[in-house]
């Protein structure tokens, strides 16, 4: 597990139980500033639910999580504060116009009233929606709609961003265009995303969590992960991934 | 408060591009422009009777039929009473059940807004919207002052028409925080509609059964119920005793949403 300085992110003993079910359990790990994670691993293992507890979203059964230093139980809204969240399902009102919108989260996001109109403009041309943003949400096509979800995280530029599944629904060549965007961004920006398209990983990521049955099976950063799981130095992410999920 | 404002914006934003908003104001000046010529009807027929037989020979319970206020507008108040509560719970079912099917509730609590502003901003919408719907009926007495004459001054006692329309917003923001507590309850639209319209009907049909019971029950159901409550508004007495009742159901219902909200997160 790789040791890091600075951490923006720190996850102890985290445990989520839904009722009975077992969501996440027992777990620990830290994410440096800067630095962008890929989380991952098969379905329900428990992804989206430790990002929305890191958003504030949902609390923990057990353990603590803290995003800049402050607690999400016992400080919710400086944690919120600092994020950027787009959830798996991107949180829009298919009524409203794509500027009406950005406006409308600019609003809840509490930007200086001056500064959201060259804020909507700005993160609209990163993310390459600045020529729909007069066109009503519920119109466009499902690439946009994601464009415009990741817009609306982007807003305020908060530095922690935390993307499920950021390219779902874009098409290849929108998918190296979000790439870069978010390589773009670390240094500036600590970036938690995840997806199950794994090569998106392997350029996007320097370090990755793979989640298995809700427990952490690797943490690593991706040039050391095949080494260090006992596999061929020039073994993929897909052969790691298959064999630490196995069970 | 800027972000409640936000919120308020958005729900009015939303709500007149969909055509549900403008089918309840339809709703609401159909019904009551069809109300309002069927009680300006009985009005000219008691005066007709009046004029040939005098006022002293027609049962005592006409004497409401003497001038347009009593006669025509307390009267089409009531209706309207009525007819909001039908129309309130379609106004209100989508202010939080919406947002849970559209995964919209998301942000409003990833945001870092108060759970308090995310309250009063779709509370404001709310009200918003109803007072857009009850804005409709005032159309009459403005007509009824225009073209009717009285025989002594004008056509209208004005402030007996404002005070019972005072009473007649109360009752449409008391039904709008019911709604709003019920919609926070769901993520179904008609289930959030039916249960806000199963709570309102009978609290307003309390009276009736009070005529049923025994002392002390009966002052007791009474003075909850929303009828007995508003009857004094509506004819143009104030009455401090139903402002603080319907605040305190209003407040109530507030608090009750704010829990829903808060709740949320450990759903």
């Amino acid at each position: 597990m790789p040791i890091t300085e600075n951490p923006i992110i720190e996850v102890r003993n985290l445990t989520r139980r839904y009722r009975d079910r077992v969501a996440i359990q027992d777990l620990s790990f830290t994410v440096g500033e800067g630095e962008i994670l890929g989380l991952l691993g098969p379905n329900g293992a428990g992804k989206s639910t430790t990002m929305k507890i890191l958003t504030g979203f949902l609390p923990p059964s057990e353990g603590s999580a803290k995003v800049a230093g402050f607690d999400v139980s016992t400080h919710p809204m400086e944690v919120k504060r600092r994020i950027g969240y787009l959830p798996e399902t991107p949180p829009l009102y298919p009524e409203l116009t794509v500027h009406g919108y950005l406006t409308f989260v600019a609003a809840l996001k509490q930007l200086p009233g001056r500064a959201v109109r060259a804020e909507v403009e700005r993160v609209a041309g990163l993310t390459g929606v600045s020529d729909v943003l007069g066109r009503v949400l519920q119109n466009l096509s499902k690439g946009f709609q994601q464009r415009v979800g990741i817009a609306q995280a982007l807003l305020g530029s908060p530095p922690v961003l935390i993307l499920d599944e950021p390219t779902e629904g874009l098409d290849p060549a929108q998918r190296a265009e979000l790439r870069a965007l978010i390589r773009s961004l670390a240094g500036r920006h600590t970036v938690l995303l995840s997806t199950h398209i794994l090569p998106e990983v392997t350029v996007t990521c320097q370090t990755v969590l793979i989640l298995h049955q809700g427990r952490v099976v690797a943490h690593e950063a991706i040039d050391t992960l095949a080494k260090s799981h006992g596999q061929a130095e020039n073994a993929s992410l897909e052969e790691v991934f298959i064999k630490l999920t196995a069970a | 408060m800027r972000t409640a404002l936000a919120i308020a914006r958005k729900e009015l934003a939303v709500a007149f591009t969909t055509p549900w908003a403008y089918a309840v104001f339809t709703a609401m000046a159909a019904l009551s422009s069809f109300f309002f010529v069927s009680l300006l009807e009985q009005f000219q027929q008691v005066q007709a009777l009046a004029r040939e037989h005098g006022w002293s020979r027609l049962p005592p319970d006409s004497v409401v039929y003497r001038n347009l206020t009593d006669g025509v507008v307390v009267q089409l108040w009531g209706v309207v009473l009525i007819i909001t509560l039908f129309v309130a719970p379609f106004l209100s079912m989508r202010l939080f059940a919406e947002e849970k099917r559209q995964k919209t509730f998301a942000l409003l609590l990833t945001t870092p807004v108060r759970p308090v502003d995310i309250v009063l901003g779709k509370y404001l919408g709310g009200l918003g919207l109803i007072f857009v719907t009850l804005g409709l009926t005032l159309v009459f007495p403005v007509l009824l002052s225009v073209v009717g004459s009285g025989t002594n001054g004008p056509a209208l006692e004005w402030p007996t028409v404002l005070l019972g329309y005072g009473a007649v917003l109360l009752w449409g923001a008391t039904c709008m925080a019911v709604g709003l507590f019920i919609s926070a309850l769901t993520e179904s639209q008609m289930l959030a509609a039916f249960l806000t319209f199963t709570v309102l009907l009978p609290w307003m049909l309390l009276r009736g059964v009070a005529l049923s019971t025994a002392e002390p029950l009966r002052s007791f159901l009474n003075y909850l119920s929303f009828d007995t409550q508003l009857q004094g508004m509506i004819q143009g007495v104030l009455e401090v005793q139903a402002l603080v009742f319907f605040a305190s159901v209003i407040l109530f219902s507030l608090l009750l949403t704010h829990r829903a909200v808060e709740a949320q997160r450990y759903a």
